[in-house]
Order: structure tokens, then sequence, then C-alpha cells
């Protein structure tokens, strides 16, 4: 009895049950090939034999790479005409340092036409520089590149609170070095096309229509972190802006396109959260929208009556200017 | 009780089974050859970059775009309001011993270039950045910015690194022009800023525990620089460091140590401890060490790569990745085995607790390289340069 215990314990089932070795035999072989495949498998995965994933990014960002890709910066040329470029650039991401004459606020021209420039939908300067001078609707004729650049200086960077009080004067260097810039940014681009990736994204109207009260709930979950729960941005240990004022004295004034809703809502729907681009439903999109532009802002520099001739003269359309909400004039201006 | 024994008869193997083993081995041998050849490659480029790092071959124009481009801007045009510009400095113009001084030290409080006056924070290099690398930056920013040539030697920052460690930064231009330079001209002095007072409460707390736990110093460091996996705590905003320990007892973010420490800790003792190291100032004791390519990592953090929907680090992290309070956690100087492993946990979820979970988007869209490439790039930024008063308010 004793002997027969031991045995069983030691030989395992298979000697008392002969039959069952065969089957045993080979689900060992196949559960152990199985997993050796799987093993290898895994290794050859790792190794980078099916995919090279040392190189290939993790998430491509398909619609940017299908838009028109300018030079690298590595790539601006060396002496005169590479120094205009980078003059140009400087101005660009850098504006209150390098155009500080005629910069009356907090943001810079790459706060709203991202990745110095190049970002497509977010207004990409390749895309501005090969579809100018063109006719528009704001001012009514033909617009040289020049009066474009001007426009931004005068509204979307408030030039009337710089230190000149307007934009640069005409022909100026500061025009010639950005259009430098943009023309190299350009290489490559067809002329007078209307390129994919172009201006901001123009986003369909919603049913539910646009509302700021709404707005300011998606305000406080998706944008005050950044942009500080009272809009005006947020400062480093410097006093350097990070991120730049959304309303308020400091932000872009009243006659910026950016001031209205429908341009800021295309705007943010593609850029906003910061490397969250399209994460907003539309929905969200127009209000957050709606809330920013329902803030007030330095004053409207065409106003020279009061702000509803204003309001008739030059806006119409997506903007809250010139309207009443809870018995506030919106229009007004920051002191 | 000898038995039969009917598995050792010959029995041959089904022929699918023996096809798969062989295809199998073939798999085995290629594999093995072929993972040998890259771990060896690997091995070789690694120990390669680490040997450039050692022997620093960046040239001062490379050195500046590096370090100090962030900032004072390529054009060395500074930024209106917060940062002076290089162009024409008074303080380039001056001995190269100024300049060299002010990389060593590092300024706080109001100074005047131009005819504007700033009051910021310089950092200091001196944990960062070896003599001949200070030789070799002084050397370009003067030539460049101010026209000035006469040369200082790896000797002169030698002897100035010793006194360097005993006196902390530059208060303000004046000390400067007494100090250094007395043809710098008039110089704003130092407002009588008050200093934060060290919190007796949490002191202790950092220094012994609390009888529950372990002193935090014992794991991060007496001055909060931690090292390897441990992080470098000083100097990172107050909330910040509040919101983890927080987020370590709700397992919003998983990590068994903190989680037994933070337990032991009261709401209250989190904000003084957020409180204490945020003011605190310490040497880097980080150096580049996974082997990373420094180059890539700057190009990470300096300007993205939106090609694949990822912006820079410093558009959220703040020039110098030196954090913008109360969200924004500074990265410099910080280790790059944490570093690279916090970028690892947002992946595999094991943390989860960004504000609007913005790491999470950005983590994923790195791969292995660049992990270690970014943890070593940040790793060679000096450390910030805490203010004893935090939260400037916004506006002009
Ligand atoms: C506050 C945001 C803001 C700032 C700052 C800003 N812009 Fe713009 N910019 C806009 C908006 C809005 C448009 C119109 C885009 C649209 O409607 O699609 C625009 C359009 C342009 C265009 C024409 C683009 C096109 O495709 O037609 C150019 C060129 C331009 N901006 C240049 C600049 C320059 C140069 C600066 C800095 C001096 C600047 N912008 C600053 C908001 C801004
Ligand atoms: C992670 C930080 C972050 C978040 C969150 C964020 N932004 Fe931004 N935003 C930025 C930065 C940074 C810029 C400037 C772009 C640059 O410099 O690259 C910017 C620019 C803007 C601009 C144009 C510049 C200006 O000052 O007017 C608008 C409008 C804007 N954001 C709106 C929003 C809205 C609305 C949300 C919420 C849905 C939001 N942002 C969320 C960081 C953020
Ligand atoms: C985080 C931003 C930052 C970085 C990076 C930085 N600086 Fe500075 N620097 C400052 C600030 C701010 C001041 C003014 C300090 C004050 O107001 O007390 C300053 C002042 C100076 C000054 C004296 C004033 C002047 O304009 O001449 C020099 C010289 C200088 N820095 C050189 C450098 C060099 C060289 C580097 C790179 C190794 C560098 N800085 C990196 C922020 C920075
Ligand atoms: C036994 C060692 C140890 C002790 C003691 C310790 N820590 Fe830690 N701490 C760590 C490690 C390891 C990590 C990294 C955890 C992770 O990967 O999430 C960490 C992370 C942290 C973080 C997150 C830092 C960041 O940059 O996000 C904070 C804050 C922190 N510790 C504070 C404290 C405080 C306060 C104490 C004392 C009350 C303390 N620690 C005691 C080991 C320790
Ligand atoms: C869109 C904004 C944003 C960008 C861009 C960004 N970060 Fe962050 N990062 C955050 C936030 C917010 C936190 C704070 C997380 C928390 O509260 O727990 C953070 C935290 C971190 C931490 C943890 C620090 C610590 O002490 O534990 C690391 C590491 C980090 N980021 C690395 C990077 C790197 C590297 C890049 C560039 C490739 C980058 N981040 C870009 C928003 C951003």
């Amino acid at each position: 009895m004793e002997s027969e215990e031991r045995e069983r314990v030691e030989g395992g089932e298979e000697r008392a049950r002969p039959l069952m070795g065969r089957g045993v035999r080979t689900a060992i072989i196949a559960i152990g090939g199985g997993a050796a495949l799987f093993v290898i498998a895994s290794l050859a995965f790792d190794a980078g034999i099916f995919s090279d994933r040392g190189e290939v990014p993790m998430s491509p960002d398909v619609a940017q790479a299908q838009m028109f890709q300018p030079p690298a910066e590595t790539s601006i040329p060396d002496g005169p005409a590479g120094d205009a470029v980078r003059r140009g650039q400087a101005i660009f991401v850098n504006t209150a340092s390098n155009a500080g004459d005629f910069v009356g606020n907090g943001v810079a021209c790459a706060s709203c036409h991202l990745d110095s420039g190049r970002r497509a939908n977010s207004a990409p300067m390749w895309a501005a520089w090969v579809a100018y001078p063109k006719y528009r609707s704001k001012n009514k004729q033909i617009n040289t590149m020049e009066d474009r650049i001007k426009g931004c200086f005068t509204y979307s960077m408030n030039a009337q609170a710089s230190k000149s009080g307007g934009p640069p004067p005409a022909g100026h260097a500061v025009y010639k070095d950005l259009e430098t810039y943009m023309h190299w940014l350009a290489t490559g681009a067809p002329t007078g096309a209307n390129m994919p990736g172009a201006g901001y994204p123009t986003l369909e109207k919603t049913s539910l229509g646009y509302e700021p009260a709404r707005g300011q709930k998606v305000f406080v979950a998706k944008c005050a972190a950044c942009h500080g729960a009272d809009g005006a941005g947020q400062l480093d240990i410097n006093g350097r802006i990070v991120f730049p004022p959304l309303w308020g004295p400091n932000s872009f004034n009243w006659g910026a396109g950016m001031a209205r809703v429908n341009t800021a809502a295309g705007f943010i729907k593609a850029n906003m959260p910061l490397g969250q681009g399209s994460s907003l439903t539309d929905q969200q999109a127009w209000d957050v929208a709606a809330y920013i532009d329902s803030q007030e802002r330095p004053k409207d520099p065409r106003q020279t009556g009061s702000i509803e001739e204003n309001a008739k003269a030059n806006h119409g359309g997506d903007s809250y200017y010139g309207k009443r909400i809870d018995g506030r004039l919106v229009g007004v201006g920051t002191p | 009780m000898e038995s039969f024994e009917p598995y050792e008869e010959f029995k041959p193997i089904p022929l699918p089974v023996l096809i798969i083993a062989v295809a199998l081995a073939l798999w085995g041998v290629f594999t093995l050859l072929d993972n040998g050849k890259a771990v060896t490659v690997g091995r070789a480029e690694r120990s390669d970059q680490i040997a450039d790092q050692h022997a620093n071959r960046q040239n001062g124009a490379e050195l500046f775009v590096s370090r100090c481009a962030t900032c004072h801007q390529p054009n060395g045009s500074g930024v209106e309001g917060a940062i002076p510009p290089l162009a024409s400095s008074p303080f380039l113009k001056a001995s190269p011993e100024v300049a060299m001084h002010i990389l060593l030290n590092g300024i706080d409080g109001p100074i005047r270039v131009g005819d504007a006056t700033f009051e910021g924070h310089m950092p200091s290099f001196a944990s960062v950045l070896s003599d001949a690398d200070i030789v070799r930056l002084v050397t370009h920013v003067r030539g460049t910015f101010a026209d000035r040539h006469d040369l200082l030697t790896e000797g002169d920052v030698a002897t100035a690194r010793l006194l360097a460690g005993r006196r902390g930064a530059w208060q303000g231009g004046q000390e400067i022009a007494a100090r250094l330079d007395a043809s710098l001209g008039p110089q704003p002095p130092m407002s009588s800023a008050t200093q934060a007072a060290i919190d007796p409460i949490a002191q202790k707390l950092v220094s012994q525990g609390n009888g529950q736990t372990w002193a935090c110093a014992s794991c991060h460091g007496m001055r909060g620089q931690g090292s390897a996996s441990v992080p470098r705590l000083a100097g990172l905003p107050a909330a910040y460091i509040a919101k983890q320990l927080g987020d370590y007892v709700t397992g919003k973010r998983r990590n068994e140590t903190m989680q037994l420490v933070a337990r032991t800790l009261k709401p209250q003792d989190m904000r003084r401890i957020g409180d204490y190291y945020s003011v605190m100032r310490a040497p880097s004791n980080a150096r580049a060490s996974l082997g990373g390519d420094l180059v890539r990592g700057e190009r990470l953090v300096l300007d993205g790569d939106w090609a694949r929907g990822l912006p820079s680090c410093v558009s959220c992290h703040g020039p110098s990745t030196f954090g913008v309070a109360p969200s924004f956690p500074a990265l410099s100087a910080q280790h790059p085995e944490y570093t690279a492993a916090q970028l690892t946990a947002w992946v595999s979820g094991t943390r989860d607790n960004s504000t609007g979970r913005l790491m999470n988007g950005i983590a994923a869209r790195l791969n292995d390289a660049d992990r270690r490439a970014v943890a070593d790039y940040l790793a060679t930024l000096p450390p910030v340069p805490a203010p004893a008063t935090r939260g400037r308010t916004n506006g002009k």
C-alpha cells in the first residue's frame, strides 16, 4: 500500500491511466508551441520587425500631414535674405519686443497663428501669402498683404494702446520683414490657389444656437487652467506671458476678427485646448466662443460716435458688440 | 509494480505540429541574431552619446540656442517687460568676469538695461555648465551682442566657481555694479523684499517626519533635490505639490511608497509642505543618463512636433520649463529616470491626474526614444530660481 501511494505521487497520472499519454503529449507540444510562438512574436514586435516603432510617430496628425508643408526652420538661408526671414520670424513670435512700438496688448502674432504661423487651420502664413492681394468685405476694397497685416496690428494687437498709438506706417520695415518671412514659408506653394488648411475652419451653426452661460461652464472646465479664471492669461516667474489673455485690457480689441463669435468658434474648435484640437464638440466651441466674445475688451478703434452707430456701421452677424447682456451694454471698452 | 509505458513507444509527431516546431526554431534563431545585433548597435551608440555629453562638443552659438535663447531670444532682443536684452547690454560690454559671475550665480532683483528696468530671476547655471562651457558662452554672447572679444580662461571660471557656491544670486544691478564693475553706471538698489519665513511645522515634517512615516528628506534629500527615480521637489509650485500628495491618497496617481507617506499627512500639512518646497533653491544634481538624443530632446522641448500634433513643452511648462503656477510644474533639473518614468506612467495609466488630462495626449505622442531624449535634455537645464515670494499677478 505504502509503495503504491508513493508511486502514484511520483509517477503521475499517466502511469495509472496510460491512454491519456498521447493526448497530453500533443497538448503540451501545442501549448508549448503556442507559448513559444507568442514569445517569439512579441520579441520580434519589440525588435521592430513588424513595425518600425522607433521612427513612426505614435499618433500622427493625419489631417495636418496632408497639408502643405512649409520649409524647416533649419533651411533658412544664410546672408541678407535669410536675415530678413529671421527678423520676420522674430517679430511674428515675439511681437512686443521686435515691433514693440506698435503693440498695445499681451498677445503675439503666433498666439493666434500657431506654430509660428505654420499650423494649418490656424490661418497659416504660407496660405495667406499666396492669397493676397484680395478683396475683403471688411473694408470693401482690394487689400495687399501689407493692408492685411496692418489690420492685425490695428485690431488683434490693439495698436491704439501702443507707444506709437497706431499700426506701423506704410512701407515700414516691420511689414517688409514679416512679408519676407511669409514668402519664405510659402516656398513651393502654388500662387493664387485656395489651399487646404487656409484661414480658420468654418463651423456649421448648431440647432441649439450659442449661449455665453453654457460657454462659461466649458470655459471653467477646459480653458481656465491655462488662460486663468479671469481670462487674463498667466505669467511665468519673470512676468512673461505664457498663456495669452482672452479678454480684458491686455487682449485683442473689439475690431478684431477673433471678437466675432463665428471666427473664434472656428479657431477654438481646431486649436484649443492647446494640444487637444478638435476635442470639443461644435456646440462647446460655439458656446465658449460666445462666452469669451461677450466679455469686455479694448474699444473698437473705428468707433468715432456712439457704440450704436459703430455697431450699425461695422458689426453685424455673430457679434455681441452694441448688444445688451443682462442690461450691460457690450462694447464700451476696457479702461 | 513495473508497468508498460506506452508514451515511450515511437509515435510520429503530427505533421502540422512538426512544421510549426521547425518554423519556430528558424524564427527563434533569426530573432536572436537580429536582436543581438540591435542590442550591440544600441549599446555602442549609447556609449558614444554619453562620451559626447562628457566632452560637451556644443560650441558657444549652440549652447546659446539650447540654454539662453528661450528667454533672451535668438536675436538677443529679450522679452518686453520681462527679460532684458543682451544686444548692446552694458553687462556684456563690461569685463568678461561680469557675464561669468552672472552665469554662475544668477540675478534676483531689479537691474537696468538700456532704458528699461527689469525685476526678474536670471537662473544660476553653475550646477549645469562646465568651466569650458561657460568660457564658450561668455565669449559667444559678448562677441555677438556687444562686440567685445577679450578672453576668459577656464582657470578664471574655476576660481570664481569656488566663491559662487557660497553666495546666492546677485541682489539686483546695484550690487553687481558695486562688487564687479563700477563702469556699469547707476543701477537700481534691491528693494527690501521680505524673504518668506521658514515654516517650522513643515520643516519638521520634511526633516524628521511625523512619527508615522519616514521624513521626506530621507528620500527626497535635505535640499529637495531628489535622485534617480525619486523626484526633485525644490522649486515646484506649492499648489502642484499639495495636489500630487492628495492624488496619491485618492489613487488618481499610483505609487505605493508615496501613497503610504501621503496617507499620514493632513490636508493642511500638504499645503505647508508645498509652500516649503516651492521657495526652496538648490543646485541641480540631475545628469543626462538615459543615452537620449539631446538635440532631438531640445527640439521637442522648445518647438514641439506639430506634424504629430505635439505642442512644445515650453508652451505649457513655461520658458526654460520653469513651470507656471499653480498647475504646471517645473521640469528643468529633474532626474531623467523620473521624468521618463512619468511619461510612461501616463501611457500605461498609472498616472491619470493632469489638469484637463492635458499630459495624456502629450505622452501618447512620444515614443521611447523621444522620452529618453526629452528627459535627458531637461536634466541639462538649470534649476528654477524659485522666487521667495510666489504668485505675481497678471496684467502690465
Ligand atoms: C487675436 C488673434 C490674432 C492675432 C494676435 C493676430 N491675428 Fe492675424 N488673423 C486673425 C484672424 C481672426 C484672422 C482671420 C482669419 C480668418 O478669418 O480665417 C487673421 C488673419 C491674418 C492674415 C490673413 C490670413 C488669410 O489666410 O487670409 C494675416 C496675413 C495675418 N492675420 C497676419 C498677422 C500678423 C502678422 C500678426 C501679428 C502682427 C497677426 N496676424 C496677429 C487673428 C489674429
Ligand atoms: C494647455 C493650455 C491651454 C488651454 C487648456 C487652452 N488654451 Fe487657448 N491658448 C493657449 C496658448 C499657449 C495660446 C497661444 C498659442 C501659442 O502661443 O502657441 C492660446 C491661444 C488662444 C487664443 C488666441 C489668442 C488670444 O489670446 O486670444 C484663444 C482665443 C484661445 N486660446 C481660446 C481658448 C479656449 C476657448 C480654450 C478652452 C476651450 C482654451 N483656449 C484652452 C493655451 C491653452
Ligand atoms: C529663464 C529665463 C532666462 C534664461 C534661460 C537665461 N536668462 Fe539671463 N536673464 C534673465 C532675466 C529675467 C534677467 C534679469 C534678472 C533680473 O531682473 O534680476 C537676466 C539677465 C541676464 C544678464 C544681465 C542683463 C543683460 O541683459 O545683459 C545677462 C548677461 C544674461 N542674463 C545672460 C544669460 C545667458 C548667457 C544665458 C544662457 C546661458 C541666460 N542669460 C539664460 C532670464 C534668463
Ligand atoms: C521612501 C522614499 C520616499 C519618502 C520617504 C518620500 N517620498 Fe515622495 N516620492 C518618492 C518617490 C519614489 C516618488 C515618485 C513616485 C511616482 O513615481 O509617482 C515620490 C514623489 C513625490 C511627489 C511627486 C513629485 C512630482 O514632481 O510630481 C511629491 C510631491 C512627494 N513625493 C512629496 C513627498 C513628501 C512631502 C514626503 C514627506 C512627507 C515624501 N515625498 C516622502 C519617494 C519618497
Ligand atoms: C498642453 C499643456 C502641456 C504640454 C504641451 C506639456 N505638458 Fe507636461 N504637464 C502638463 C500638466 C497640466 C502637468 C501637471 C500634471 C498634474 O497636475 O499632475 C504636466 C506634468 C508633466 C510632468 C510631471 C512632472 C512631475 O514633476 O511629476 C512631466 C514629466 C511632463 N509634464 C513632461 C512634459 C514634456 C516632456 C512635455 C513636452 C513633450 C510636456 N510635458 C508638455 C501639461 C502639459
